[in-house]
């Protein structure tokens, strides 16, 4: 596992942890809307690439996932970043990623 | 009998009534603060400035009450792209239906360039902003309509705030309440906006369980709009509930008033499940712009957020020229019931007497 920090943009430390590296996940997902006060919810299946970025004091962390199997009609992208409390990975959904395979 | 009204979130708040407003109107929220029940406002699409001077504003009219303040966090982000991007991105055969729309219906242009034209996105570094203020102004109660709020527990907690997270499914709130989330909202498919796909009926009991022992207060939403779904949520379990198209008619709203006339009029059926306005599946009322991206002449509606830039002009310019025939806004099923512009603390009062009589009309 490794973790870097930015100076400056971007707002968020990357890091990498191997042991994540394709572990089959899905995310309840979604964003806010631009332009409305509303959001919209959104589902992922994939595998993690391993990837993550930490943002703010908290660490508030994401995870990117990838090789994507299932996702929103018309979302056009191969991969999406998820909040990490947002993912349940298929093997185990009822623990947390970090209860599972410790990153830290 | 004990008062049925009275709730664990009734103790937990403060609050003499379990009912939630969710509004985006600072006077909607003062009026039923100050009436007994609790309200969280809505804001999203402020910053940060924004969001500290409603604070203030607030707090110097409900007299060291609590409130709420509800964020939209992301919990699932693809890389952005700026506006000129985007709307170089929109194929040209949506554009002409979008423009075939506007002749036949004579849309007018809006006044102002929709939000999206400047704004852009929410992304975490904005979301974290928001959130700095939450915490500066050591805000009663942060509510996180979308994303989980586990992240910023520790923190919340050492200053005295309560989280709540607002979930669609059972598993989303299980996760929730094991990091430790003061409340949980659990919301149905009967809701406005950007909803689950799991009814109010089905939802609330499936959480409640979850929350079984915890200590958790549950608080339904999605349709409530009478003191019978409040007596209803009570008999699932629920604590107490969530109301949003309850408030958008109420004489302190700042909805405009064709608006509020055209909720006003709307039946249940009159809302609809459709992603035709932002690309995500959303309920809000039937207008002109869902009837022809339903038509079979249609083309594809395009992913996010594209979408919400092609409506965004149908939209605004229906707000700013007050064309009621071609507006539309988020409205939950139970809209069938909100029937007259009455102010906020008579809502919240006729809510209540309907549930007691509810509860009366059981205890015999």
């Amino acid at each position: 596992m490794s973790s870097t920090v930015s100076p400056g943009e971007p707002p968020f430390r990357e890091g990498f942890a191997p042991a994540l590296c394709t572990v089959e996940a899905e995310c309840d997902g979604g964003r806010p809307i631009e332009g409305t006060h509303f959001a919209g919810r959104q589902s992922f299946t994939g595998r993690l690439t391993g990837h993550y970025r930490d943002y703010g004091p908290y660490p508030w962390r994401w995870y990117l996932l990838a090789s994507l199997t299932r996702k929103p009609e018309g979302f056009a992208q191969d991969a999406v970043w998820c909040d990490a409390a947002s993912l349940y990975l298929v093997s185990d959904p009822g623990r947390t990623i970090e209860e599972v395979l410790p990153t830290e | 009998m004990n008062n049925p009204l009275h709730t664990p979130l009734c103790d937990k708040l403060g609050i003499e009534y379990p009912v939630v407003a969710f509004t985006h109107c600072k006077d909607v929220a003062v009026a039923v603060i100050n009436a007994g029940g609790f309200a969280v406002l809505g804001e999203a699409l402020h910053t940060p400035d924004q969001i500290a001077s409603d604070i203030r504003w607030i707090r110097e009219r409900i007299g060291g009450k609590p409130f709420g303040i509800d964020l939209v966090l992301p919990s699932s982000v693809p890389e952005e792209k700026t506006v000129d991007e985007l709307l170089a991105m929109i194929p040209p055969q949506q554009r002409e239906f979008e423009q075939q729309i506007k002749r036949k219906y004579d849309v007018p242009a809006p006044k102002i360039a929709p939000d999206i034209h400047h704004w852009g996105g929410l992304d975490q570094k904005r979301a974290l902003d928001q959130l700095e203020v939450i915490f500066d102004e050591r805000v009663p109660v942060f509510a996180s309509g979308l994303g989980s709020p586990a992240f910023l527990l520790k923190r919340a907690h050492e200053l005295g705030m309560q989280v709540w997270g607002l979930v669609g499914k059972p598993r989303q709130a299980r996760r929730q309440i094991e990091a430790g989330t003061d409340v949980i909202i659990a919301q149905g498919f009967d809701a406005a906006g950007h909803t689950g796909n799991i009814g109010t009926f089905s939802i609330v009991p499936q959480v409640v369980d979850a929350a079984r022992g915890t200590g958790v207060p549950v608080i339904a939403a999605g349709g409530v709009t009478t003191g019978r779904h409040l007596a209803a949520a009570l008999a699932l379990g629920a604590d107490g509930v969530w109301t949003g198209s309850l408030w958008l008619t109420s004489r302190e709203s700042d909805v405009n008033m064709p608006l509020k006339e055209r909720l006003l009029e709307a039946e249940t059926e009159d809302t609809i499940y459709s992603n035709c306005i932002s690309g995500y599946t959303m309920r809000t009322t039937r207008c002109p712009w869902h009837d022809e991206w339903m038509s079979d002449a249609a083309p594809a509606v395009l992913k996010p957020p594209l979408q919400m830039i092609l409506s965004s002009n149908y939209i605004q310019g229906s707000l700013d020229y007050q064309r009621k025939d071609l507006m539309t806004e988020a409205a939950g099923q139970g809209i069938h019931y909100v029937k007259e512009m009455k102010p906020a603390p008579q809502i919240l009062s006729d809510l209540v007497e309907e549930a007691l009589d509810v509860f009366d009309r059981f205890a015999g």
